[in-house]
């Protein structure tokens, strides 16, 4: 699978479960490597990547840490928008 | 001033510098060069005095330890006073204990007793080291948690002002580990101390439901009640919690904020001794309830004070040499020590929670 | 700056110990953040309660630990602790420093923080208490600045749903009594764990602390996960002219080392000190009374225990056994295998918030075991269980069968 459509479906899967479920990390891999069968650590390099450019974040709420996808307020404060 | 000096990074710098997962530093580049040549090959050491003990290598090398209490929060000023201390007597070298003291790392004798002068000049207070109090540990208070029920560092001072004598000189039967915990969650290592505090709720929550809709998930809501108190509230898309079965634990608080369980009036600190750490002679021990609440009374917790000095001095009286608070309690039996303490003996000192059938009596053999 | 008075706060500056509300002050004198907080704390102590809100999402980028978010509740009135974050600096391995290291770092508190730190945090990081949103990303690279010496160079610790920054008493750096090098594996595992750290995939928190001995200086059974203490395998060594010293000094040995040894494996006579090695269980009073002349000799290595929580949510819990010894030294492969292979069981059998020592209790020793490749043995308990409520696999009975053909074959009875 290209690294492009990986990451389309890691976010897929992230956007799906927004104000529904909070997913962490591992829910995530293990969910994404599931439907598409490629390995957990490539899913989890690809997932960093997306991280490390600001397309998902890590988020913390009720005594436990989760996967999201970032508001502007967060975006703009890292410098990815205006 | 630091490597980047007065100038604060701009952003797009700091994008340029930052670099991800290097790891704390070596700490083998900060040993002194006495314990960096005996690493390992230590072969006894000898406590001098409350605040000063000295290590011995096999190669004969020693180098002296001198310990100060901190109130752990410390402000940069004070780190860099230590600082200069130690650049003036240690080559630069000093450490940090578990229990927020400081230890100045000195090889040279001939300074031994200078660094000590010019600290008590300075106004540290040196101690700690033996069969005494070494400093408390403690968790943030109402100085940066979000769930305190009480101030941590409050608590510490006025105990530690009222105990100083047993970190500075007085022996003990052995040691002594005082701990305080601003809440439940116990963050402060408080059940497995000779004597701590933490702090407790009283009250039951109460539910803000258009908060907790909005912002918080019901299930887990739901879940995270140890005693399942809380129950669905359809009517209001919320929960509520069954009175009788809340024990004021504050999971659901930390799980959602729409639970308020803080009172100003019902707040307070219940007292547990007998935990231990260590295993010598006797297995880790888990604190136990002997005052289930007494009032928040900032600033000086005037009551909490006295009980806690109050069993520490029984102790000093009462205990074999080498026994914790809690083996000494155990040789004794606990209603021996409700009884040679005064503390009344309520319900709330019977367990009724996880462990609670362990903790009952099974024989007729008690003391009067 | 405004100045707050702070009656209550002041009653806190005096007496002999040290006192944190002067910390602050001193940090106040110069910081309009920690004039705010000094202000916050006082009408803390006039109204019996915190102020600070709960949780918040803030961290650097690529980080999901680290930094705490702390907001004021009443940002009106305390205006510049309306962003008080925590950050978390993963400390150097014992907690030892230079001044060089120290007073870097204390430049950038005052930098971007409030000029108040916390040496050091329950679990061990440094902590500078108190930064704005906006200040994180400057701080972080400061920190870890690539233009920097290794040495002045530091990351963040962990926070959330990861594993924490772990810890490790002084160990052989100053101490005779350990049994294993504590800071070397406490740094090689915080080195080996980096993305664990720093990237939460856990369901809860996850704590190692490395203890060189049975004192267990670091609580290591009491606050930690994992609890790595140091043991030996070998007889206590004696030198009876040491015995003799401690005697003159004043030490009753039959009073304090003889009737004080749990397993009653020591006997004085007045001239020899003897120990029955075999009964001896290492708990070291002994040792650390008559430092003299005792000293633990042989193999070394560390005894593993699992589980430690605090109360919340179904009662504490301290470490138990679940490998009786295992020898740690550099690259510590077996260790960090141990550590994935815990980590996988613990992620497949648990829901959000629960510790490993929970799922532990929900799902019984026996799965955890297997699934880390342990066999059972009596080391890992205290005593076996007291009720028949007992799990059976088909092969355990096909196994008791086995054994009962044997028996039939040779006449022999197989205990």
């Amino acid at each position: 699978m290209e690294k492009e459509e990986l990451k389309d479906k890691i976010y897929a899967l992230v956007l799906a479960a927004k104000g529904k479920k909070k997913l962490k990390e591992r829910d995530v891999i293990n969910g994404v490597s599931e439907g598409t069968g490629v390995d957990k650590d490539t899913v989890k390099q690809t997932m960093r990547e997306m991280i490390d450019v600001g397309r998902l974040m890590y988020s913390y709420a009720g005594g436990a840490s989760s996967v999201e996808i970032p508001d502007e307020a967060y975006l703009r404060e890292k410098g990815m928008i205006k | 001033m630091g490597f980047y000096g007065d100038r604060k990074l701009t952003a797009e710098e700091a994008k340029k510098l930052r670099e991800t997962d290097i790891g704390p530093p070596y700490f083998r580049d900060f040993l002194p060069p006495v314990i960096k040549k005996n690493y390992g090959q230590w072969k006894e050491h000898d406590i001098l005095s409350a605040g000063l003990m000295v290590h011995t290598a096999e190669s004969g090398d020693k180098i002296w330890t001198i310990r100060v209490a901190t109130p752990r929060l410390i402000a940069t000023d004070t780190v860099r006073e230590a600082c200069d201390i130690a650049d003036k007597y240690c080559d630069g070298h000093l450490r940090w204990t578990s229990r927020n003291n400081i230890e100045f790392l000195v090889s040279d004798e001939k300074k031994v007793e200078p660094i000590q002068k010019e600290l008590k000049e300075r106004g540290f207070l040196m101690g700690g080291i033996g069969y005494r109090i070494s400093n408390v540990v403690h968790t943030q208070g109402w100085v940066h948690c979000h769930g305190a029920a009480t101030d941590a560092s409050g608590l510490v001072k006025s105990m530690m002002d009222e105990l100083a004598e047993y970190f500075t000189t007085k022996e003990l039967p052995n040691k002594l580990r005082l701990a305080v915990a601003c809440c439940p969650n116990m963050c402060g290592a408080v059940h497995c101390s000779d004597i701590a505090v933490v702090a407790i709720h009283t009250t039951v929550p109460i539910i803000d439901h258009d908060k907790l809709g909005k912002i918080c998930e019901i299930p887990t809501s739901i879940a995270s009640c140890p005693t399942k108190a809380i129950s669905p509230y359809p009517e209001k898309k919320s929960v509520k919690i069954k009175d009788e079965k809340c024990m004021y634990c504050g999971n659901c608080f930390t799980v959602c904020p729409a639970f308020d369980p803080f009172d100003t009036e019902r707040d307070g600190c219940a007292i547990v001794i007998g935990g231990k750490v260590n295993c010598l002679r006797t297995n880790t021990k888990f604190a136990r309830l002997v005052v289930p609440f007494i009032s928040n009374r900032p600033p000086r917790w005037p009551k909490v004070v006295a009980i806690i000095k109050h069993i520490i001095e029984l102790y000093a009286k009462h205990a074999r040499k080498h026994e914790r608070v809690g083996e000494w309690v155990d040789r004794i039996g606990w209603e021996r020590f409700f009884k040679l303490s005064g503390i009344t003996f309520t319900y709330q000192c019977i367990d009724d929670f996880t462990f609670m059938r362990d903790t009952f009596r099974n024989a007729s053999t008690f003391k009067w | 700056m405004k100045k707050y008075e702070t009656p209550l706060l002041d009653e806190l500056e005096k007496g002999p110990f040290p006192s944190f509300v002067k910390e602050i002050k001193k940090a106040a004198a110069k910081n309009i953040m920690a004039n705010d907080e000094l202000g916050q704390v006082e009408y803390s102590y006039k109204t019996n309660r915190v102020y600070w809100k709960h949780g918040g999402i803030v961290g650097v980028l690529g980080y999901g630990g680290g930094i705490i978010g702390r907001y004021s509740m009443l940002p009106e009135m305390f205006p510049e602790v309306k962003f008080f974050h925590t950050v978390r600096v993963n400390q150097p391995s014992g907690w030892f420093y230079t001044t060089e290291v120290l007073r870097e770092l204390m430049d950038i508190c005052d930098k971007y923080g409030s000029g108040i730190c916390n040496f050091h945090g329950s679990t061990g990081d440094i902590i500078f208490l108190g930064t704005t949103t906006e200040n994180l990303e400057p701080i972080f690279a400061e920190l870890t600045s690539h233009e920097k010496p290794r040495h002045l160079r530091f990351d963040l610790g962990g926070s959330g749903s990861a594993l924490r920054t772990p810890s490790a008493c002084n160990g052989p750096a100053r101490c005779e009594w350990a049994n294993y090098d504590t800071l070397e594996a406490c740094h090689q595992i915080t080195h080996e764990f980096q993305d664990e750290i720093h990237r939460p995939a856990f369901n809860y928190k996850f704590k190692f602390k490395f203890a060189g001995c049975a004192c267990d200086c670091v609580a290591s059974i009491a606050r930690a996960d994992c609890s790595v203490i140091g043991t030996w395998k070998g007889p206590i060594l004696i030198d009876q002219d040491a015995v003799k010293w401690h005697e003159k000094k004043g030490m009753d040995i039959d009073r304090e080392i003889v009737r004080m040894c749990p397993t009653e494996c020591i006997s004085y006579d007045g001239k020899e000190l003897k120990i029955d090695n075999d009964e001896c269980n290492r708990c070291m009073h002994c040792i650390t009374r008559l430092h003299k002349a005792l000293k633990p000799s042989g193999e070394r290595g560390a005894t593993i225990c699992i589980g430690n929580k605090a109360p919340i949510v179904i009662g504490t819990i301290i470490s138990h056994v679940i490998i009786p010894f295992m020898k740690l030294e550099p690259p510590f492969t077996e260790f960090k295998e141990l550590a994935r292979k815990m980590w996988d069981w613990w992620d497949e059998h648990s829901k959000p918030r629960e510790r490993i020592g929970e799922v532990i209790e929900f799902q019984g020793m026996r799965s955890f075991l297997e699934a880390i490749g342990v066999e059972p043995i009596p080391q890992m308990i205290k005593e076996p269980r007291r009720d028949p409520f007992i799990f059976f696999k088909d092969e355990d009975i096909a196994r008791v069968k086995e054994v009962e053909e044997e028996e039939k074959r040779t006449g022999k009875i197989i205990f």
